[in-house]
Parts: C-alpha cells; structure tokens; sequence
C-alpha cells in the first residue's frame, strides 16, 4: 500500500478541522466582540536519508484575526466598542486577569460591573463595584461615573476606571472560554490615551463572505484528497493485477 | 474523522433561530404601549482544546501553537434596551405618559407590586385608577363619583372638578425609579417585577431626581423600530443561511468521502 493515502488522510483531517474552524466562525458572525480564529497548516517532513516528497499536513490554530468589527450604535448608556489596539481587562473565572473586545455591560445584583460573558470589568484597582442605587454613566476615556438619583444637583463622582489594555506587538491567545491572554501568565500595559465609544458595540469581525469563500474552499480541499485515495487505490489495485500470475 | 463542525454549524442555527424569536416579539408589540425592545446577546461556547500550546512536540521541542477548536455559539441573554418610545397625542384625560426614566407602580392581584410604563389609565366602577386591566394605581387615587373634569399635573398631581364645585386635588401619581432598570423581571400584560438585580423600587415625585415627568393626554409608544428590525431580521436570516450552507457543505464532504473512498 502506497504511503500517499496517508499524506492524504492527514489532509482530509486537516481540511474538516478547517472546515470546523470555519463553522465556528460563521456561527459567531453576530457575538459582540468576536474575533474569527485563524487556521495555519504546516507541512511536516520527517528528516532523513529519503526523499522529501511526503509531507503530512498538520493544522493549528495560529491566533484570532484582530481585524476591527462593525460598531454598531445600540444607545444603550452601558455599551462601549473599543477602539484601536485597544482591550478591556477583565477578571477570569479562575482569579486571573483576562482580555476582550466585549464591552455589552452591566451591572450585577450586588452592584459588581461586568461585561456580558459575566466576567468582572477590572478598573485600575481590581473589580468595579458601583454604588448600589446610583446611575452609572460611562465617558470617553473609560472613566466609570455615579451620580446619585436624589441629588441632581450634585456632578457624578468617578467610580474608577475601566482597565484599557493595548495589546499592540504583545502575543496575545484566546483560551478555552474565548478570553484572551498573555501566555505563561503575563500582563498587558494600560493604555492612558484609549478611547472607547459609548452607546455603541463592536460587532463580530467575521465577514459572511470570507468565510463562505472560505467554506467553499475546505469544501474542495477535502474533495480532492478523497480523490487522491481513490488515485492510490487505483494504482495499488493496477500493480496488484500486474503482480497476478495469468491463470490463461 | 471528526465530523463536529456540523454540530459546530447547529449551534449558529438555534441560536439565530433564538435571535430571530426576539425580534418576532418585538415586531409584535410594535404598537404595544410602552414597550421596549429586547436585543439578543451572543456568547461563544467553550473551546476544545485538541493540543495544548507548549506541550512537548518532540524531545526537545514544544508546540509554538495549540489547536483550540470552538464549539460554536449560544444565545445567552436578553438585554431590555430602555430609550424612550415616541410619544403620541390621545387627548384622553386618564393616559399619561412618562417623560423620562422611572416606571408607574401597580398594586398586582396577588399583593406583588408591579411596574409599568404603559399609562393609558382608566376609572373603576368604584372610582379608583387603574390599568386596563382593572389593577391599581399606587399609592392609590380615589375620583369623585361625579367628576367632571380631570387634570394631571407634570408632578403628578391628579385635581378632580365635579358638577358645579370648585377643582380640588385628590391625590398624586408617584414614579417609582430602580438603580438598574435592566434588571426587572418582564412579565405579561406590560408588567415588569422588581429583582435583586434591580435593585428595590424608590417611589418618588415625578421629575425629581432623575424621574420623568408626567404628561396628561399622552401615552408612550413602543420603543421598537420597524426598519432596525427589519435590518436585524434580514441580518439574522442571512446568518442563518450561511451557517446552513455549512451543514450542507460537511454534508457534501462526507458524502464524497463515503461515495469515493
């Protein structure tokens, strides 16, 4: 049996975690903040004295697009889209600190600030916690304000700040809940001039067409390595018949 | 083989399916007074992490990346989007509007207190005000049998002229305000129900403390509008097809696969 089936079958197995890869892109073309993942295949040649005409395929995703979304204006006072290289800093479930795009806030029963995944927003000293009964208002540079809802009169006090991350030329990875870290458990700096707009949403940076260009693509590369089997088999079955002693 | 993007690609199914209900819902309270539209909210679900990034590749060598497949997307709430609906001339002396945040207390059957923004109040046979549904106005305003004319102040206060007698006040419409309104329970009949997200109801004059006023002859509209919806619904049913087009796409693979090999 020839060895190019199993060339192939790397790259059919390469081809349907694409595919997968794609479909979970394409289903999270509306989740605020996201950002679509992206699959790299790499040949993988085994050193030796023999030819190098068989590579394995092996997949791995490499990291997520970090292309901006939509902004989408919702009016919703609580709502901010970040903004550039810009991330907000949360806290994960395991205590650590942790990044995203996702800015859909709101604030918990026990007056806690957190984003829509229910991750705690971090300010410049640990989780927001709000006063309870105050209106909470959300400005420019990130600054969380309260102002009491029976004293008009008086200028709402700042809270905090929202914790503004810049991720630019720092390696940042998506973990198994979708939130991005520093890997070995680094921090990434505070970004003094981020901006974030209010009222508005980063949609998801998935664009339907990439993706079913995309689709349609894995879809081929699938077909063809199956095809490549049938070749070998083919082939195997041609050498097999040639190797039969001729019963005439 | 795995073959779980076509599950990957159901998740986007059902949960454009559940995005497209709430836009149903607010499509049909389109006319519904005081109504304010919900939007969906997608998460991503977990990831599967098939390798680990820096798990020995080799003896010496470790995974630069790891492969961590996602398992797709849920809906995975609801938020109430409270900016205000269009107010709209009834000229009807017992609809009120409110003119700001802040919600109308209702004395519920059943003891609970419930909070509406929906005004288009009425008179029981008894005299009282109440909603549509015959519940009451709290704290409670009693008319005179034979009232006349009504008139409700931008504070709320209610004065009740009866036949051949002077106007005289009997009693004030309070605006109960919540510290996060996001948080109320929704409930049937334009009902909204206090929670501990919420925070408890501050019961207070209207156009004090951030409290809206109150407008006689008015009634607030829904805050649903028809071209966003459609532009969502539309966004929403491409999003379904293409994650469709997926399940076919697998399909097709699989299919080739079985057919060829």
């Amino acid at each position: 049996m020839d060895r190019l089936i199993f060339t192939a079958a790397s790259g059919m197995t390469a081809a349907m975690n694409r595919q997968r890869v794609i479909a979970s892109n394409m289903s999270n073309s509306q989740t605020t903040g996201f950002r679509a993942e992206t699959l790299q295949s790499t040949p993988m040649t085994l050193d030796g004295p023999q030819l190098e005409v068989r590579a394995m395929n092996q997949t791995q995703v490499k990291g997520a697009d970090m292309k901006a979304g939509t902004i989408i204006q919702t009016g919703n006072g609580l709502d901010v889209a970040l903004q550039g290289d810009t991330m907000l800093a949360v806290q994960t479930a395991d205590g650590n600190e942790g990044y995203t795009r996702r800015g859909d806030l709101a604030i918990s029963a026990t007056g806690l600030l957190q984003n829509g995944d229910g991750l705690p927003v971090l300010g410049q000293g640990g989780p927001i916690t709000v006063p309870v009964g105050a209106k909470i208002t959300l400005s420019e540079d990130g600054s969380v304000m309260a102002s009491d809802p029976s004293k008009p009169s008086e200028p709402p006090t700042e809270v905090d700040r929202l914790k503004l991350v810049n991720y630019a030329g720092t390696r940042i990875e998506k973990d198994l809940t979708g939130i991005f870290r520093v890997p070995n458990g680094g921090i990434l700096p505070v970004d003094d001039t981020a901006k974030v707009a209010v009222g508005a949403l980063e949609g998801s940076n998935v664009k339907p067409t990439e993706v079913m260009v995309e689709m349609v693509e894995a879809q081929r590369s699938f077909d063809m390595r199956t095809k490549l089997i049938a070749t070998a088999r083919e082939l195997d079955e041609g050498g097999a018949r040639l190797m039969q002693i001729s019963p005439s | 083989m795995p073959t779980s993007a076509l599950h990957v690609a159901r998740t986007g199914l059902d949960a454009q399916d559940q995005r497209m209900r709430v836009i149903a819902n607010n499509l049909a309270n389109v006319s519904t007074t005081g109504f304010k539209r919900d939007r969906a909210n997608f998460a991503t679900l977990a990831y599967q992490d098939t390798r680990i990034a820096g798990q020995q590749s080799s003896g010496e060598t470790t995974y630069a990346n790891g492969l961590n497949l996602g398992t797709g997307v849920s809906v995975q709430s609801t938020t109430r989007i409270d900016t205000a609906g269009t107010m709209e001339t009834t000229g009807n002396a017992l609809d009120v509007g409110l003119d700001g945040g802040g919600f109308f207390q209702i004395q519920m059957p059943g003891g609970q207190l419930g909070y509406t923004r929906a005004g288009n109040f009425s008179r029981s046979p008894e005299g009282n005000l109440v909603t549509s549904q015959g519940y009451q106005v709290m704290p409670a305003i009693q008319l005179p049998a034979n009232t006349t004319q009504i008139t409700i102040g931008d504070d709320g206060t209610v004065s009740a002229s009866v036949a051949g007698g002077e106007s005289q006040q009997v009693g004030q419409i309070q605006v109960a305000s919540f510290a996060n309104p996001g948080g109320l329970q929704a409930g049937s009949d334009n009902f909204l129900y206090e929670t501990a997200a919420s925070g408890p109801a501050q019961l207070g004059i209207a156009g004090e403390d951030g409290r809206g006023h109150i407008k006689q002859g008015m009634l607030e509209g829904s805050n649903v509008s028809i071209v966003e919806e459609l532009v969502d619904m539309i966004e929403c049913q491409r999003a379904y097809e293409i994650n469709s087009k997926m399940i076919s796409s697998v399909d097709e693979m699989l299919k080739n696969a079985n057919q060829t090999l």
